[in-house]
């Protein structure tokens, strides 16, 4: 499956370097007017830090609402990087070079943006300072017996989210060398130094390309279990909460990391294009990509929809009032049934009616569309987890409550999605967002095959 | 010879093949060794088995589920791979994966053992008690015990179980047939007897016309999609009705998913072994390169490991959550009562697949998939005897109503009938399976000739490699 005309080496570093090289008129204004909202969600958590909590929509029962449900759509959108790029990878498609970065890039700062949520959610950030500083021996919260219990999820969560964050950096940086060399050849003075600095003596010898080769290989097939551990221990945190009835299901892990790869690659399949419309990388983001992913997006839209399913059923299997209590309003009292209903449409039954079309997956705006119904519907999804689950927790009716965010959580939350995307602009900026040397290890590996009268496209494969 | 050698370099050295399309039809019809012995060897142990059952029939009747553990187990374990096995031929035709060619026919062909499946289910259907509590409303017990189909519309369970296995055999069935017809057509006119009046009836209207060939592709694919949901649904009646619904208070939504990974694996497993059979002692190394071994292994590794994830899921979330009735679950089908079947099914499962095929070596092989394909297997009978015979026997008489799991039975051993019952199973699927060889070849011909157009030996730089054409 290859479209498009033979790309030369010189015209791929022409286009690719572009983005860094020349920046486009409208760049530093989409900056500014990112920027300006950033600041604004910045001014919203200072607001909160200095009012505390009265100034959200939280209230006991429901003590997580946007904060939380913002850290795990980032989490999950974190999950792009890895299955586009590690899987794809190791499965040897070859529709997955121009998409590998941009995931890669796209998951770093995912998880950086959702890291911030949990920080944020406490109210007082600094004093997470104590969970790691010790003083004399221990940290302060161990030592006032606040925090004792390391079995708890929410003490496996950030071992996880950092790892993964660590191990992602890696997976980018060492995608990186080689164009780094390209740029370092390419730049002068500040630029020069710190991309040689990066570069780290790349020359582009053969023990070079396979000592990277090797590195490519083996981080994506250890990153694998550091990808799926990641998801489903954030999804331990609410399992493992045997009060929450309608949390405490053994589908909740791999449900978890489906979605998240569901939503990543929809994010990233949108990225794709925006980044084609934007830099005019017509050659190299070509339908053909689009309509694999839209392929592959079908299979685990499907996948995410049987485990939904089987959450739902076995919600209603056990027959416990307190969780019937939560699927009551999650199914059958406005507004919540209303959001349920949108949320199932906009993540499955729209995005796959579209994607079951080739003329659709071939229409870069109705894909768009698609990619991003997916990602409100996955949003909507964690937050009708996360809040009828709360405010039915408790067994007695007066107890029961509701949730209604308020604006300085609204801000906080918008203020994410600018972040994300003036990340992946500024960095656009500085290293190419496709990588060059694998669309070029592709062209170098395309050719033809002639069955009868007809010229098929093929690759050569070593295995 | 109707292939050239196998070419590849190195690490690779005789991972493809190149079958000559010409000469493909002829020289796999001079391949239909004699099964005699084999068929004679199974067709004992299916007779075995057909006494055990008519022996537990006899010593125990119909009225109560618990002396049948071992029946449905044996049951399960063939239902596992014969309705996995047809979805891993549509799964990679579906990802167009040309490795995939050898393996269709013989992963169809399982269709042909799932009739047997259906007759082994109809006592089944008997056994499994009422959904409603014959006692009526009784304190500490449910009048309408746990079940995926709650209200219990008519006919639930028993006829709707029936009906989704019988639908399944049909629909692979089905997808056998669409997909052997041009190999039925090449032949219809040299098989004599019952093949060559099989052949012109199943495949008399195919003249292999572009109309045709698109059809049968178009068909193919869809049946694939609604043979999958099929078996995804069918697999969630099964895994429910016959093992969660039996345990008092078992609520666990990732079971249904367990049990089709689980089913896949085997099913995977099953069909590397015939592959590794029919290329080892089949004349059918020119057919079958190590690149089919090479790359179902890396399938066979990640479905190894979804199962073992899936199983986590499930342990850790009982275990951290604590409750009375989990730890007693727990205890019951993993660290107590079924605590060394567990451990077999943890080994053979897991431990001992992943062992194997970590190694690059042993993947690059063609006895290391099929070894690690035959351990899953036997972890696969692990699984269903841990869960089917502890959930026939998790409660007595109407305690299958109680609200909850409230003490941890002992495990139940296998008495003689069981053992024929399970050896018996198991052998008169491999006879049913070597009955149908004879009837259809082991290689979709059409496939693996398509398949040799698409690939060549081509110079690339200083060596040659392969070239692998990407038609879409």
């Amino acid at each position: 499956m290859q479209e498009g005309t033979p790309l030369q080496s010189r015209q791929i570093n022409r286009e690719l370097l572009g983005s860094i090289l020349n920046s486009p008129k409208w760049f530093w204004m989409a900056i500014s007017i990112l920027g300006f909202i950033v600041l604004a969600g910045m001014s919203a958590a200072g607001i909160l830090i200095n009012q505390g909590f009265g100034v959200t929509g939280l209230n006991r029962p429901v003590m997580w609402g946007f904060f939380i449900t913002n850290f795990v759509f980032w989490i999950g959108i974190s999950h792009a990087g890895v299955m586009l790029s590690a899987i794809l990878r190791l499965s040897k498609a070859e529709w997955r070079r121009p998409a590998t970065r941009a995931a890669e890039i796209l998951t770093v700062f995912s998880l950086m943006t959702a890291m911030m949520m949990p920080l944020i959610h406490t109210g007082r950030p600094w004093r997470t300072v104590y969970w790691i500083y010790t003083l004399p021996f221990i940290p302060y919260d161990y030592a006032r017996g606040i925090w004792p219990n390391v079995r708890s999820p929410l003490v496996w969560d950030p071992s996880a989210v950092y790892t993964y964050l660590t191990s992602s950096v890696l997976f980018v940086l060492v995608a990186l060398i080689p164009d780094f060399a390209v740029l370092r050849d390419r730049t002068t003075g500040l630029s020069n130094r710190i991309y040689g600095m990066l570069a780290m003596g790349w020359q582009g010898n053969p023990r070079q390309w396979k000592l990277q080769i090797i590195a490519g290989v083996l981080l994506s097939a250890l990153i694998l279990p550091v990808f799926v551990s990641v998801h489903s221990i954030v999804s331990w945190d609410f399992g493992m909460a045997v009060s929450v009835k309608s949390w405490h299901s053994t589908i909740f892990a791999p449900y978890f990391v489906v979605g998240a790869v569901h939503s990543g690659v929809s994010a990233v399949a949108f990225v794709l294009i925006l980044l084609r419309y934007a830099y005019g990388w017509q050659n190299y983001i070509r339908h053909e990509h689009i309509d694999a992913l839209g392929r592959l997006l079908v299979v685990v839209a499907t996948g995410w929809f049987y485990f939904f399913v089987m959450e739902v059923i076995f919600g209603f299997y056990g027959r416990e009032a307190d969780e019937i209590a939560v699927r009551n309003l999650q199914f059958m009292i406005s507004p919540w049934n209303v959001w349920m209903f949108i949320f199932v449409g906009l993540t499955y039954f729209l995005p796959v009616a579209i994607w079951l079309s080739r003329t659709c997956r071939r229409n870069l705006w109705i894909m768009s569309i698609a990619c991003i119904s997916v990602n409100i519907g996955m949003w909507l999804e964690r937050f009708l987890i996360i809040v009828p689950g709360l405010a039915r927790k408790q067994l007695l009716t007066f107890d029961w409550y509701t949730y209604r965010p308020s604006s300085v959580e609204c801000l906080i939350i918008g203020s994410t999605f600018a972040l994300v995307t003036m990340l992946m602009l500024l960095i656009a900026r500085v290293v190419p967002l496709i990588p060059l040397y694998d669309i070029k290890e592709g062209e170098i590996l395309r050719t033809e095959i002639k069955i009868g009268r007809v010229s098929v496209p093929a690759t050569f494969r070593e295995d | 010879m109707a292939a050239s050698e196998p070419k590849g370099h190195g690490l690779h050295a005789g991972m493809w093949v190149f079958p000559d399309a010409k000469a493909m039809s002829q020289d796999v019809s001079t391949k239909t060794t004699s099964l005699t012995m084999a068929l004679l060897v199974t067709g004992v142990l299916f007779i075995l088995g057909i006494v055990g059952f008519v022996a537990r029939a006899v010593v125990d009747g119909f009225d109560d589920i618990a002396p049948w553990g071992y029946y449905m187990a044996v049951f399960s374990l063939v239902f596992m791979i014969t309705s996995g096995a047809p979805l891993v031929a549509v799964a990679f035709r579906f990802t167009k994966s040309h490795w995939r060619r050898p393996l269709s026919r013989v992963a169809e062909l399982f269709s042909i053992v799932a009739i047997l499946n259906l007759l082994m289910f109809i006592p089944l259907m008997f056994l499994l008690p009422d959904l409603a509590n014959p006692n009526g409303v009784v304190e500490g017990q449910l009048e309408l015990r746990r079940t995926i189909w709650f209200e219990g519309p008519i006919g639930a369970p028993h006829a709707w179980d029936l009906l989704g296995v019988a639908f399944l055999v049909i629909t692979s069935l089905s997808i056998l047939w669409v997909s052997a017809m041009p190999d039925m057509a090449e032949s219809r006119g040299i098989a004599t007897g019952f093949r060559g009046w099989l052949y012109n009836r199943l495949a008399g209207h195919w003249y292999g016309t572009r109309r045709q060939w698109n059809t049968q592709k178009a068909g193919l694919a869809l049946l694939g999609a609604f043979y999958f949901m099929t078996m995804i649904f069918v697999h969630f009646e099964i895994s429910s009705d016959y093992a969660q619904s039996l345990i008092p208070g078992w609520k666990d939504s990732i079971f249904p998913v367990i049990y089709s990974v689980t089913a896949l694996q085997i099913s995977l497993g099953a069909i590397l072994v015939t592959l590794f059979i029919m290329r080892r002692w089949g004349g059918y190394e020119g057919y079958i390169g190590k690149s089919t071994f090479w790359s179902a292994s890396k399938v066979l590794l990640g479905v190894t490991l979804l199962w073992v994830y899936h199983l986590f899921a499930f342990f850790i979330t009982f275990w951290y959550g604590r409750t009375e009735v989990e730890q007693n679950i727990v205890k019951y089908l993993i660290v107590e009562s079924y605590g060394a079947v567990f451990l077999a099914n943890l080994v053979f499962s897991f431990v001992a697949p992943f062992a194997l095929l970590l190694w690059n070596p042993v993947r690059r092989s063609a006895w290391g998939p099929a070894l690690a394909g035959l351990l899953a297997i036997i972890g696969g009978l692990m699984f269903n005897i841990r869960i089917f015979v502890g959930a026939a026997n998790a409660s007595e008489g109407s305690a299958i109503y109680d609200q909850l799991l409230e003490h941890v039975p002992p495990p139940v051993y296998p008495d003689v009938w069981d053992v024929f019952m399970v050896v018996g199973g198991i052998g008169a699927a491999i006879f049913v399976f070597l009955a149908a060889t004879k009837l259809l070849p082991l290689l979709s011909l059409w496939e693996v000739k398509e398949g040799a157009l698409y690939q060549k030996w081509g110079r690339f730089m200083r060596g040659e490699y392969l070239v692998l054409g990407k038609p879409e």
